[in-house]
């Protein structure tokens, strides 16, 4: 027990969705046996379509053969939410959080990501407003992030994806969260040059801000991560 | 044999729906196991067993809708708890 809670912030580069989804499990294991504590994974992810328990096969555009040819794999996943596709440029900003110890309800949580979002837009002297159709901010009448999560035994999972600088055309053929309207980005509202960088970093600060821990330990990778060979050594040595 | 009814927590909106069980009529479960999983706009929320025994009945089913502290389903002890 300590008064000071500490933030674990993972600042991962591009990271599988597969990987992804252990790493999680495993966080929200790690916070889930120590409620003082938090994580919080930033990285992004391999060009790809996830489909959350709001989403439909009909918001993707593509027919599974141009899915193929574009190289975008289709997961359905068990977050709230719907279709996301997945892009560089985008930075993916999963935070693992006790609810209980926040004193937060999961629709509290997901307005308080929303307010993160917008705050994070202020520092660019942009506006955004929660989307009042599907948890997400728009800008200029586009979206700009979306927010989606998962809540299993109190500990939360997934978050929130913002388009700092990707390239929006692919955004047509798919209505993300069944929004038909084109997407926006970070880079293209803003009349300043956006490091993608600086946006993670200060993602990672906003969401120790507000979720109130004082202190932050910062890593570059996690040994989940690490790749694993197909066999074990000693297996291999026996055949 | 005492049955304990597995009610919605509060989850800060005035509706969700049920997205599954994941538990069948008959499973016997753990207080803490996840027996079913809500939906409300922009999140999952899984629903944990409130006691140890078996899953006696499901209230509600896939896509109904549901308000906090609604009874969802019931556990039942079982013999010798």
């Amino acid at each position: 027990m300590t008064d000071r809670p500490a933030l674990h912030a993972y600042l991962l580069g591009r990271v599988e969705f597969d990987a992804l989804l252990a790493l999680q499990r495993r966080l929200a294991y790690d916070v889930g046996g120590d409620r003082d504590g938090g994580a919080v994974v930033v990285c992004d992810h391999p060009s790809g379509i996830t489909v959350g328990r709001e989403g439909s096969r009909a918001h993707i555009r593509p027919e599974p053969e141009e899915l193929t040819a574009r190289g975008w794999p289709v997961r359905w996943v068990a977050r709230g939410g719907g279709v996301l596709l997945h892009l560089p440029g985008q930075v993916a900003c999963y935070p693992v959080l006790p609810l209980d110890r926040l004193n937060l309800t999961p629709a509290a949580y997901l307005v308080e990501l929303q307010l993160l979002v917008i705050d994070l837009l202020a520092e660019y002297e942009l506006r955004g407003v929660p989307d009042p159709l599907a948890p997400g901010v728009r800008v200029n009448g586009r979206r700009v992030a979306h927010v989606a999560a998962a809540v299993r035994g109190g500990v939360t999972a997934f978050g929130l994806v913002l388009n700092v600088d990707p390239d929006l055309e692919p955004f047509r053929a798919v209505h993300c969260d069944g929004d038909p309207l084109p997407m926006t980005s970070l880079q293209r509202e803003s009349t300043a040059r956006v490091r993608v960088a600086a946006v993670r970093q200060r993602l990672v600060e906003a969401v120790a801000a507000r979720f109130g821990f004082a202190r932050v330990s910062l890593f570059h990778t996690h040994p989940g991560l690490a790749p694993r060979p197909a066999t074990h050594a000693s297996a291999s040595a026996t055949r | 044999m005492r049955r304990t009814p597995i009610t919605l927590p509060d989850l800060g909106v005035a509706r969700a729906v049920l997205s599954l069980w994941y538990a069948r009529v008959g499973d016997r479960v753990f207080a803490g196991d996840r027996v079913a999983e809500v939906l409300i706009p922009g999140a999952t929320v899984d629903v944990p067993a409130p006691a140890d025994g078996v899953l006696a009945s499901q209230a509600v089913l896939a896509n109904d809708p549901l308000v906090a502290g609604q009874m969802i389903g019931e556990i039942e002890a079982e013999a010798g708890e």
